[in-house]
């Protein structure tokens, strides 16, 4: 039977959805505006029925160290947070990133520096897509722009968590966490069993066999050699991420003379943007990355010759918009325009920034 | 057909929980809908106001320039959205929290005396659902059926028995929505 649509906001989407996908953990501590999360998974109380773990810790700094234990035993578990509590927890991340470890992070944005405000921003693209935490890692960042896709991005960023051993993050902002949209959830999947993850994660700490070496989950290697050689692993690994993980949608890009690209609600805004723009004769597309990393680069070098110029629409001061020029190499022109600290552009004040900066 | 809708008022006054039950009303006539509120400290005391489109095509932006109807609850949402109503567009306005005449020429304003009715009902609480009536009589956008339905899915069980109440508000406030200009 089909699921039946319900209203819901994204926070609490993202919550549901994690219960469903069979996830086995989740390790957080309250922030605005991405609290529902924790709000609804303590409401629904998933450990009277999946089993799932739901756990306020002491900080944002233990929530992410409990995640990386969980996933050393092959458990599908995850952590969500807002812009300063992820910065909290970049240590941890850093280091499940140089131990190989899944699993699902969710920083829904606000905005920054510092404590900044509790609206809506994309001001950690950056320190998302360029690292964040140290040393040469990447995190799968996915974006949705609606709640449904909230829902839909928990199942699939554990999925590419554990087909490529590496985090995977859910980057949203407070205007997709905070407003209500009409959601189907996925189906209930079971969480796995003990004897499914000893034979899907081989790689786990879930006990040792007498068949076999002790399996070491670690970041640590002190034989720069050895350090050089899981750095090229973790490089051909992400070569594989980027050969085969880009996604992104475009709207009506067919015949269009400018693009605007923008990602997660910036997106949305910029989809009546172009309704606007095509009524006032403008032929404007819109391309969405729903991968911010791997970029979908040649998607947009695809452009090249074909539009007078390109705007990147960002609640920023100007981030995504340095790896659109380097898809293009610098031969289409590339603007910015953004609002800081919490403001969201309309989507007439987009428009207006596309006349003024690229007409 | 799309209605893009802006509820503003003060934060108490059951703005959030209005444009709630409109939501899901749409979503009992099987229509795409957004809910956008402002959040955080506003809702301590402060202005408070929340978006609310129902569609019959997907909805592109949940953040708008300009607004269809706009149901304003206090004077500094006056201040801040009269500017925002499309020509054409409709203005619903408590009289008991109004203090300057609506400027605007171009569209059609209605007031509905909403805080006075509740004060009569001898139910605060009603306060919204009386909007909410008054709403529907000048913009029927959605079924009562569907809102009660609506209010039933966005209520917790423990609230059901106040629905009849709420009905009667609904009833009692497109009795009283007075067209001005």
């Amino acid at each position: 039977m089909a699921e039946e649509v319900k209203l819901m906001k994204g926070n609490e989407a993202i919550a549901r959805a994690a219960i469903r996908c069979g996830a086995d953990g989740y390790f957080g501590y309250p922030i605005t505006p991405q609290s529902e999360i924790m709000e609804t998974l303590m409401a629904e109380k998933p450990w009277e029925t999946t089993g799932m773990v739901v756990l306020q810790a002491e900080s944002e700094v233990a929530a992410i160290n409990m995640v990386y234990g969980g996933a050393g035993c092959g458990k599908k578990v995850m952590t969500s947070s807002s812009s300063p509590g992820i910065s909290l927890k970049l240590e941890g991340i850093s280091y499940m990133a140089g131990a190989e470890l899944p699993c699902l992070i969710v920083n829904v944005m606000r905005g920054g520096p510092g404590l900044g405000t509790i609206q809506p921003s994309q001001a950690d693209y950056f320190q998302t897509v360029k690292g964040g935490g140290h040393g040469d890692y990447r995190l799968i960042a996915l974006a949705p722009s609606s709640v449904q896709e909230m829902a839909d991005f928990v199942s699939l960023g554990f999925d590419l968590a554990f087909k490529y051993n590496n985090p995977a993050i859910i980057l949203a902002d407070g205007i997709v966490g905070q407003m209500m949209e009409k959601v189907t959830l996925p189906e209930q999947k079971r969480r796995r069993t003990e004897e499914e993850i000893v034979r899907e994660c081989p790689w786990a700490a879930v006990g040792k066999p007498k068949n076999r070496k002790p399996n070491v989950i670690t970041s640590l290697e002190l034989d720069p050699a050895a350090m050089e050689e899981n750095n090229l692993r973790f490089q051909r690994k992400y070569r594989e991420i980027e050969e085969n993980e880009v996604r992104y949608e475009e709207f009506r890009c067919d015949d269009a003379e400018y693009l605007v690209v923008a990602f997660g609600s910036s997106a949305r805004i910029c989809q009546k943007a172009v309704e606007v723009a095509r009524e006032q004769g403008i032929k404007l597309g819109l391309l969405r990355p729903i991968t911010l990393w791997p970029f979908p680069k040649k998607a947009i070098a695809s452009y090249i010759g074909k539009v007078k110029g390109i705007l990147s629409v960002e609640l920023n001061a100007g981030q995504m918009v340095e790896d659109i020029r380097l898809a293009v190499e610098c031969q289409v022109k590339v603007e910015h325009f953004g609002r800081l600290g919490g403001i969201v552009f309309t989507p007439d004040e987009v428009l207006q920034a596309l006349k003024e900066k690229l007409f | 057909m799309k209605q893009e809708i802006i509820i503003a008022g003060f934060g108490g006054q059951g703005v959030l929980s209005m444009g709630k039950i409109l939501a899901y009303s749409g979503l009992m006539e099987g229509k795409e809908v957004s809910w956008m509120p402002s959040y955080g400290p506003e809702q301590r005391g402060g202005t408070a106001n929340v978006t609310v489109i129902l569609s019959d095509d997907r909805i592109s932006s949940p953040v708008l320039n300009e607004y269809d109807i706009a149901i304003i609850l206090n004077q500094p949402s006056m201040d801040k959205f009269e500017s925002k109503i499309k020509p054409g567009g409709i203005l619903i306005y408590d009289g008991y929290g109004i203090h300057n005449p609506v400027q605007r020429t171009d569209i059609e304003v209605y007031r509905v005396d909403a805080m006075d009715a509740a004060t009569e009902m001898q139910n605060e609480k009603a306060f919204n659902m009386l909007i909410l009536g008054g709403l529907l009589k000048v913009a029927p956008m959605v079924k009562t059926e569907n809102v009660l339905l609506g209010l039933k899915k966005s209520l917790p069980e423990r609230h059901h028995h106040l629905i009849p109440m709420n009905e009667a508000a609904i009833v009692k406030g497109m009795e009283i929505i007075r067209k001005e200009k």
